[in-house]
């Protein structure tokens, strides 16, 4: 084996703060070869940007190095003089963002931002560095190169920015690059166009890379070895290959568990096949913006943007339904629609009943069916207590007899895991994954027959988000609660669901069984959508999922109203 | 409300903030109690007496003890702006909350009207409406109170927009709540705190403004002793007795600074998530 | 930036004059002075007086003098004044000419001050500096400006004896003797603009600083000159360009003070002697150019911005 390029050996770092210092990193060794990738997968909180910053040299005020060393070749990074590292950083040494729209300056053209980097570090004269940057830009796949340059990054696609930004740091001829989570902000195929963009490059350039990322089926797609980060101790090296089939440490195990496998079902029953579904929508379409009269005199361009085509779903009662989808597929707007957020022309049955075909819906329904929202800092109100956001359920829905206010919402904390005592905390003092079984606990104190589930766990760490999952199948065993379950994450929903609707923009795609998903889909953007989607295995080769991803779904209906 | 003000003095400018208005609080309350001579009386003896031991603030044309008119006159300035930013605050929460709530034209055509109104300096609103109600101090709280509300609209109804589009009250709708508590239980507590720290950081400007018109001699009218009175009396003695000017004007800075850092000190301490 | 906009944006100054304008009408209709007594004073016969207020227009109902008064205005008349019975335009508008110049030369000091200064204190954020240019401020914006005024005067006029303490020279009578007396206000006025304006500087550029895109930029490699310099700097100024458009306001209630204490005979002095006179038409007039003014400021300060982040896209 070749000397490393980039030697991280023995190092620690810890941030000072009012309570003291806070230990982020604990005697990292980690070592990366000439042409190699190295994974680091850890959670939030693992330290795992912490460990960016430190090789960048970028750290924080606050930031107090414990010893260690970092090298890049034969310089010691901890040592190297201001000057030098400027100089290194971002040309033998570059790195690519987690946000491809907060790494670029939104005032100025794409081209001024590469083109300064390019003459930075390939002394090159502002010509040269123009062509280099169109160059450039062609080699990452990205059209009309030059109309490119002139571009403000808001002109420009989340995947196509972050070719862009992927294309200057390889201009640059970097020997080491550190990536930190360059497809987490992007949609699923862009992400995976990215992924072998990438790789393509590194085979052509022979660059040594750092990849880091929360998601260890992707890393141990793209890597060739994998270290796994739990408070900033690295706890398991392992070849890619292996990290699935044989993890050595509890934490890699648990990991592993929890990372979301399609081909393991969490869910065996199937629904009691009812005469009647519980909920059926008929018709169920969003349109935002208006046309007026005035506008339409004038004979200006509709602007109404069709967010959800009419579309027609049944609920089966303790069935579980995934709607599964990009972001902008409309998934989140139908769960609107269903709770009477925003106005459709469609018509809901609930339970036989009709439900309203506009504003109003029974206060039956109301509590019937409960919508618990993504982000929970935003859905709990940060002025009340635990106690407070449980108990109006109970306040507006009722209490359970022989209970006491108290006691109900006691019950309702013990039902979603959580110590009683916590009543009287506010949000703000609870963890993400606590505020998210407040937000379930509110939901099912209101006793739901159907629980809409907006990206519940797309803000929570896989291990977080493993056992909410294990949660709300838990109470749907208790309560025979049936779900929509709204996600971007098609390997989840394999596992959870018994039916599952694909989207693509506002288009209910296709509606199918989870073992007619297993048996391989018939549409071509729901393939496309798979191919994308890393497993968590060790596949010999992997194949390249272009192919699939450029493909559009057939048949797109047209998208203007008229 | 004890979390609050424990986060509020844990930050220096808190500290120096909540100080300074305390002092400020003292002098309104117990002021002409702990003035050690009367305000009024003249002395023909003690005429233009610079700082010293018996008086600590000097004395001014006509003997009178400034350090005793300082502290009587602390009533008429502090509750004065106090009063006149409240109103505008009151005024300013419901207008805004209304406006960001009906939305729409109605929320265009409120806020172009205060566009407007703000177009006119506050001080030369608050100089048209006194000249128009007459001189005295309760008109200046008037003027100043009117002058203030589109500011304050504005900053209440930009927070209203703001709470109004979050999933908790998306939450609250869903599960069929009143619009009753939606905006008392749910948007209300999360709009109080920005349009209190706005307030408290008014008030400063309310002293200045007051103390402007009286000097200007459309506020307070003699013999008060109005900060902005006195030191628009000791202005023609400012060669022979500057301390005359110095001393009301050092307490207006005083007062303003005390504002200025509460506000401040209040906007971090109520922030819901800095405070862990 | 389309003409649709820009049509708009004039409408909403179009407005803003309008509601001023109702808003002082309907204040000087309140206000407890007979235009006629004024006029022709206490001792004038009925006779004569019902005959001057025939005369104005005074026996008229308020919409319709409104309505004389607004038309006058947009035909370039503002009336004349009742005190001394000159135009009023040509009373008002050479004075605003003095004012403006003040104001600009306050706005010019102001920036040269503040800018730099709420640099460095972001700079050197949580440092002595920054405690030191925080302390600067909270006094700056505490000190009211006819406290300000007479320090300064008292300081530099009579004390030091550098710079006259009130009055004024036309500029195109002496532009040394003019600046000379220009200093004192100046000064004065702008203080506590400086003071407010360094605070903004510093916090949007303590904000641009911790930003993802500034600290891409260190690790791209560049000079950290250069990336305050082209990469920071621009995307805190352009907040600042908004919050300089609406301290006009500030800065125009400001001068009327100033123009008070320093004997300038600028339009806030104009308003002052026309309030203290309840000269209606002056009142009238002086208010609605400096809301005029003001409404302008904030125009040009939209269409920069637009110009300056052409990310915005007005439809």
């Amino acid at each position: 084996m070749s000397l490393p390029l980039l030697s991280v050996s023995d190092y620690s770092l810890s941030y000072l703060t009012p309570r003291g210092p806070l230990e982020v990193l604990e005697h990292v060794d980690i070592d990366v070869t000439q042409g190699e990738v190295v994974g680091v997968v850890g959670e939030s909180g693992s330290g795992k940007t912490s460990l960016a910053w430190a090789i960048m040299r970028y750290l924080a005020r606050n930031a107090v190095e414990g010893g260690g060393s970092i090298r890049l070749g034969a310089d010691d990074l901890t040592t190297l003089e201001p000057r030098r590292l400027c100089a290194l950083r971002g040309g033998r040494l570059g790195m690519v963002f987690q946000d491809p729209s907060a790494a670029l300056n939104p005032t100025l053209t794409l081209g001024s931002q590469l083109i300064e980097m390019i003459r930075r570090h390939r002394r090159a004269s502002r010509t040269e560095a123009r062509a280099l940057a169109i160059a450039a830009l062609g080699d990452v796949d990205l059209k009309q190169p030059e109309a490119m340059l002139a571009r403000f990054p808001h002109q420009l696609s989340g995947g196509e920015k972050q070719r862009a930004l992927i294309a200057g740091a390889f201009a640059c001829r970097p020997a080491c690059l550190i990536f930190d989570e360059p497809t987490t902000a992007l949609d699923v195929i862009n992400a995976a166009q990215v992924l072998d963009l990438f790789a393509r490059l590194r085979e052509d350039t022979g660059v040594a890379a750092l990849y880091i990322s929360h998601d260890l089926a992707l890393v141990s797609r793209i890597a060739d070895r994998v270290c796994v980060l739990e408070k900033g101790r690295i706890v398991e090296r392992s070849p890619a290959r292996e990290i699935f089939a044989a993890p050595t440490h509890p934490y890699t195990r648990r990991l592993v568990a929890a990372v979301p496998d399609p081909r393991r079902r969490l869910l065996d029953e199937s629904p009691d096949k009812a005469s009647q579904p519980l909920l059926s929508m008929r018709g169920i379409g969003v349109d935002y913006g208006r046309h007026s009269w005035l506008a339409r005199w004038l004979d200006r361009p509709d602007r109404r943007f069709r967010a959800l085509a009419p579309m027609d779903l049944d609920i089966a009662p303790g069935e579980i339904v995934g709607v599964v989808g990009e972001s902008g597929s409309g998934k989140s707007t139908l769960a609107k629609a269903l709770t009477g957020l925003v106005d459709h022309p469609g018509e809901i049955d609930f339970d036989g009943q009709r439900v309203a075909t506009r504003g109003r819906l029974r206060d039956d329904y109301r509590r019937r069916v409960q919508l618990i929202f993504q982000h929970p800092d935003a859905s709990l109100n940060p002025r009340h207590r635990v106690t407070e956001l449980i108990g109006r359920s109970y306040r507006l829905f009722g209490l359970p007899e022989g209970e006491t206010l108290a006691q109900a919402v006691a019950r309702s904390l013990r039902e979603v895991r959580l110590e009683p005592a916590l009543a009287r905390r506010y949000p703000h003092e609870l963890s993400g994954g606590q505020k998210q079984r407040v937000a379930i606990a509110r939901a099912f104190a209101a006793r739901p027959d159907l629980v809409i589930c907006d990206e519940i766990t797309a803000a929570l760490d896989v291990s977080v988000q493993a056992s909410v999952i294990e949660l709300l199948l838990s109470l749907r065993r208790h309560h025979g609660t049936a779900y929509l379950f709204i996600t971007h994450d098609i390997n989840l929903i394999q596992q959870i669901a018994h039916r599952i609707a694909v989207m693509y923009r506002g288009d209910l795609v296709e509606l199918l069984s989870a073992e007619a998903m297993a048996a391989g889909p018939a549409h071509a953007y729901t393939r496309a959508l798979l191919a994308a989607t890393p497993l968590p295995v060790s596949r010999p080769s992997v194949p390249s999922v272009v192919s699939h991803a450029t493909a559009q779904p057939q048949g797109t209906p047209p998208h203007d109203v008229r | 409300m004890p979390d609050t003000l424990k986060a509020l003095v844990r930050s220096p400018q808190g500290v120096v903030g909540v100080a300074i208005c305390l002092l400020a609080l003292i002098l309104v309350v117990l002021g002409p109690w702990l003035a050690p001579y009367d305000p009024n009386a003249l002395s023909f003896t003690a005429r233009y007496q610079p700082p010293d031991l018996d008086h600590w603030f000097g004395t001014d044309q006509m003997g009178r003890d400034l350090f005793s008119r300082v502290m009587v006159g602390a009533h008429a300035t502090i509750v004065m702006s106090l009063l006149a930013t409240a109103i505008a605050m009151l005024l300013g929460a419901v207008v805004g909350t209304l406006s960001a709530y009906l939305g729409g034209r109605v929320d265009e055509a409120i806020m172009r009207t205060m566009d407007a109104i703000m177009a006119i300096p506050s001080l030369l609103f608050a100089l048209l409406i006194v000249s128009t109600l007459g001189k005295s101090d309760i008109n200046a709280v008037a003027a100043i109170a009117i002058a203030f509300t589109p500011g304050m609209v504005r900053v209440a109804r930009s927070v209203a927009l703001a709470v109004r589009t979050q999933d908790y009250v998306s939450a609250a709708i869903v599960r069929g709540e009143s619009t009753r508590f939606i905006v008392l239980r749910e948007m209300l507590p999360n709009i109080v705190a920005p349009v209190i720290v706005e307030g408290t950081v008014r008030v400063a400007f309310a002293v200045m403004l007051f103390a402007t018109l009286s000097f200007l001699g459309l506020g307070a009218q003699p013999p008060s002793s109005e900060w902005g009175l006195m030191v628009s009396e000791a202005r023609s003695h400012l060669f022979t007795a500057p301390w005359m000017m110095i001393m009301p004007g050092f307490c207006i800075a005083l007062v303003a600074i005390g504002f200025n850092l509460l506000g401040d000190g209040l906007r971090d301490a109520l922030n819901p998530r800095s405070r862990v | 930036m389309t003409a649709a906009y820009l049509g708009r944006r004039l409408l909403t100054i179009v407005y803003t004059l309008l509601v001023v304008s109702l808003l002082v009408f309907g204040m000087t209709q309140l206000l407890p002075a007979d235009a006629a007594v004024t006029l022709l004073g206490a001792s004038a016969t009925p006779q004569s007086l019902a005959q001057v207020r025939a005369q104005l227009g005074l026996d008229q109902p308020a919409w319709l003098q409104y309505w004389h008064w607004l038309s006058g205005i947009a035909a370039g008349d503002f009336g004349r004044s009742m005190r001394t019975g000159q135009d009023v335009a040509a009373m008002m508008f050479p004075a605003l000419g003095r004012s403006l110049l003040l104001a600009l030369l306050a706005l010019v000091l102001m920036l040269a001050v503040a800018i730099p200064l709420g640099i460095v204190a972001a700079l050197h954020r949580g440092r002595a500096m920054d405690l030191v240019v925080a302390m600067v401020s909270y006094i700056g914006i505490s000190v009211p400006e006819f406290v300000t005024a007479t320090v300064v005067a008292l300081l530099f006029a009579d004390f030091l004896g550098w710079l006259p303490a009130t009055g004024y020279v036309p500029v195109t009578e002496s532009i040394g003797g003019w600046l000379a007396h220009m200093v004192l206000p100046t000064l004065t006025v702008s203080m506590i603009l400086v003071a407010h304006v360094s605070r903004m500087v510093r916090s949007e550029m303590v904000d641009v600083l911790a930003s993802d895109y500034v600290r891409a930029a260190h690790l791209k490699g560049l000079s950290p000159r250069r990336v305050v310099l082209h990469h920071a700097l621009r995307n805190a100024l352009l907040p600042t360009i908004t919050i300089v458009a609406l301290d006009v306001g500030y800065l125009l209630g400001g001068i009327i003070v100033v123009e008070e204490i320093f004997a300038i005979p600028g339009i806030g002095r104009a308003l002052i002697v026309a309030v203290q006179n309840r000269d209606l038409p002056a009142i009238q007039a002086g208010v609605l150019i400096i809301a005029a003014t003001y409404a302008l400021a904030n125009f040009l300060a939209d269409l920069a911005y637009a110009w300056l982040d052409r990310r915005i896209q007005y439809a």
